[in-house]
């Protein structure tokens, strides 16, 4: 059953394709779908560093707002197609992680963590006030996006049109992070979180793992962020803020760590309630929070937690 | 076969229902006419975005009972954009699957300039009511932009009559909310101190985000900096900027605060309360004062208004419903719904009707207005003294 949950996941993801019509093809239902895979995506850059290091970045905002800047200012300027942006913006997601990746080598845990979101405050503080950027009235009138694939073109106007980019970006991180999962980085990334003795006498050097798969994790997010920038054709410092942060962590904690479906299942979630259940912009904030406080208390793995609970129970 | 007879009462009561037919000519009839507002209704802004979209429910029952639109009755359909431009984009998309007419929307100009493009794409006419970024009307996102709200650049050039004009102040400080629309009121406010030749410095400027409530480090560096006068700019008039004020008073700064226009709206005194004495602005609406106590849509609508929230509306409820006038007014004029269309009969034109009285537009979409230089005289009472 083990052996078979990965391909399944696979699987399942793939099927997700359909899901938009089947569930009546109209522009709201696309719109959500694109959302929840462009969100997914950006939620796994930060699992790539939540689950397989078990440090909390609060950093990756800036990997998902470069590539959303490097898009929009890329195509509105020298007016480069999709191809060149999406390159543009991994590229410059790993200059900028290979820089934050350097200067917290030495940290872990919470000191980890507040540099990583003194560095997004200060990129968001630069977005803001850098009329190079745009400064804090963002860049307008991104054009849709343009992509040549197999010899076909792709223009992604609606959501409709994005979708196939959506979710074929959404199965091209699931087939990475299952790489990642099963690569010697990954298992060397999950020993130097659960045994850094056995680790160190084994010879893997720690700091270069570490520092390797938060590299890794950057242009995932980045990805995200380009693609985000044509859906929305508008891109501004609001890419920093934590309404994106607090989605990303909220959605990998709330399914469970280590599952390679585990923040889509998250991002949608959440997506699907604030979209179609929603009972207004405070209610939802307390409905998030208060799920994500009752998980954690009582089930601290997540919702897997909970099933395994529901297993164990039903063969007892 | 059995024959129904009609009784006397039956009678009456068919007999009343036809006369009251024939009696009210302007009843809406057809399938409604759907028209959305996006504006927040939860957070810091909710208040103020609630009183907006309150009063386009109120517009949409005045135009009603007038005979709608094109004949057919107009229904509100209202969303939250919690002042974050990710969900204005989900909402705007909610209202083009709503197939609504238009989109009346924007008390936060980031989540405006999000959401332009989302309802340019999907055709769908789009007013904002208050956001006052300049790239709004810039016209990249949206070719067909209209805005009833005044522009930075005509508030700008007021601040500055009001600085130097009125105050005679030379060293001027800034508060500035750090997003599109403070700094660029800022820059405008500037460039106008400078077009009036007059001599002036800026001695402080400190900035903070749309959602800040304390102020009190940055008002320690406005009091070392001795300004004449400060000009707050601050669109959180339901939280940032009451505290603010208070905070102000606290600090004991001598300088004059210069609320930005538009600003010091009924939550600033509600909230404020006394610490709102002396504060001078200018705004372009105020319910009970001339011109607007003499216009009877504007007369109508206050009533209204009272008896439905038990208080006056303000700027941003006027705004509110003048867009959804403006829209009616011009598609009952071009006699279509089409976006293009209608737009066209807005943007440089004068649209007749509102509770603005007649509104005249530019060329860009942009809504003309005359500013009220004001002092708060009483704040515990909100008592405001015009300022010739």
């Amino acid at each position: 059953m083990t052996r078979l949950a990965t391909p399944l996941a696979l699987l399942l993801a793939a099927l997700a394709y359909f899901v938009p019509a089947a569930a009546g093809g109209t522009p709201v239902v696309y719109a959500a779908c694109t959302t929840i895979a462009i969100l997914a995506v950006m939620a796994y850059g930060a699992d790539l560093i939540l689950s397989y290091l078990g440090e909390v970045s609060l950093g990756h905002t800036i990997f998902w707002a470069a590539g959303g800047y490097a898009a929009a200012m890329l195509s509105v300027g020298p007016g480069w197609n999709g191809w060149m942006t999406a390159g543009a913006s991994v590229a410059i997601a790993l200059v900028l992680a290979c820089v934050l990746g350097w200067v917290t080598l030495r940290t872990r845990e919470f000191v980890f963590s507040l540099v990583t979101y003194a560095a997004a405050v200060v990129a968001m503080e630069v977005a803001f006030n850098w009329s190079f950027l745009g400064g804090s009235d963002g860049i307008v009138g991104v054009p849709p996006l343009q992509l040549t694939v197999l010899g076909r073109g792709i223009t992604g106007s609606t959501n409709a049109e994005l979708w196939p980019v959506a979710w074929g970006l959404l199965m091209l991180t699931l087939l990475f992070i299952q790489r990642f999962r099963q690569s010697r980085l990954g298992t060397s990334a999950l020993m130097v979180q659960m045994n850094p003795d056995l680790a160190q006498a084994l010879g893997v050097d720690a700091r270069s793992v570490r520092f390797l798969v938060f590299v890794a994790s950057a242009p995932i997010s980045a990805l995200a962020g380009w693609l985000y920038a044509y859906q929305r054709a508008y891109v501004g410092p609001d890419m920093f803020e934590s309404y994106f942060l607090v989605l990303m962590l909220t959605a990998i904690v709330i399914v469970g760590r280590r599952l390679l479906l585990g923040p889509l299942i998250g991002t949608a979630l959440i997506i699907v309630q604030q979209t179609f259940f929603s009972i207004g912009g405070d209610g939802d904030k307390i409905v998030l929070g208060a799920v994500l406080a009752v998980i954690l208390l009582l089930w601290p793995k997540g919702l897997i937690g909970l099933w395994e609970l529901m297993r164990v129970r039903r063969a007892s | 076969m059995r024959r129904t007879r009609l009784g006397r009462r039956q009678f009456t009561f068919v007999a009343s229902a036809a006369a009251a037919t024939l009696a009210a000519p302007a009843i809406a009839q057809g399938e409604p006419i759907k028209v959305g507002t996006i504006f927040p209704q939860s957070g810091p802004a909710g208040p103020n975005g609630q009183a907006v979209a309150n009063a386009v429910k109120i517009a949409a029952e005045m135009i009603n009972a007038k005979g709608g639109v094109l004949g057919r009755r107009l229904v509100v359909v209202s969303k939250d954009d919690e002042s974050t431009p990710a969900v204005g984009v989900t909402r705007a998309n909610e209202m083009v699957a709503e197939k609504v007419a238009v989109v009346i929307e924007g008390w936060n100009s980031p989540v405006t300039l999000a959401m332009q493009p989302v309802l340019a794409r999907a055709d769908v006419l789009d007013i904002t009511a208050v956001s006052k970024a300049d790239p709004i009307l810039a016209g990249q996102a949206n070719p067909y932009a209209i805005r009833l709200n005044s522009s930075n650049g005509q508030d700008g050039a007021v601040i500055a009559e009001i600085l130097l004009g009125k105050l005679n102040a030379r060293r001027i400080g800034f508060l500035t909310q750090n997003d599109a629309y403070g700094n660029g009121a800022q820059a405008v406010i500037e460039a106008e101190l400078g077009r009036l030749g007059k001599p002036w410095e800026k001695v402080v400027v400190e900035q903070f985000p749309f959602k800040q409530t304390d102020f009190r480090v940055s008002l320690a560096n406005v009091k070392q900096a001795k300004p004449d006068a400060v000009v707050a700019i601050n669109a959180a008039e339901s939280s940032g900027m009451p505290a603010l004020i208070q905070q102000y008073r606290q600090a004991g700064i001598d300088g004059v605060f210069v609320g930005a226009v538009g600003t010091i709206l009924p939550t600033v005194f509600k909230i404020a309360g006394e610490a709102t004495t002396g504060i001078v602005s200018a705004d372009i609406y105020f319910s009970d004062l001339p011109p607007f106590d003499k216009i009877k849509e504007n007369i109508e609508f206050v009533e209204a208004f009272r008896r439905a929230h038990s208080e006056a509306p303000d700027k941003g409820a006027a705004l509110g419903a003048a867009a959804l006038e403006v829209w009616a007014s011009a598609a009952n004029a071009a006699k279509s719904l089409d976006r293009k269309t209608v737009a066209q009969a807005i943007r440089g034109k004068s649209v007749p009707g509102t509770v603005l009285g007649d509104v005249a537009f530019e060329a860009n979409g942009q809504a003309r207005h005359k500013h009220t230089i004001f002092k708060v005289v009483d704040g515990k009472t909100a008592k405001i003294e015009v300022m010739k």
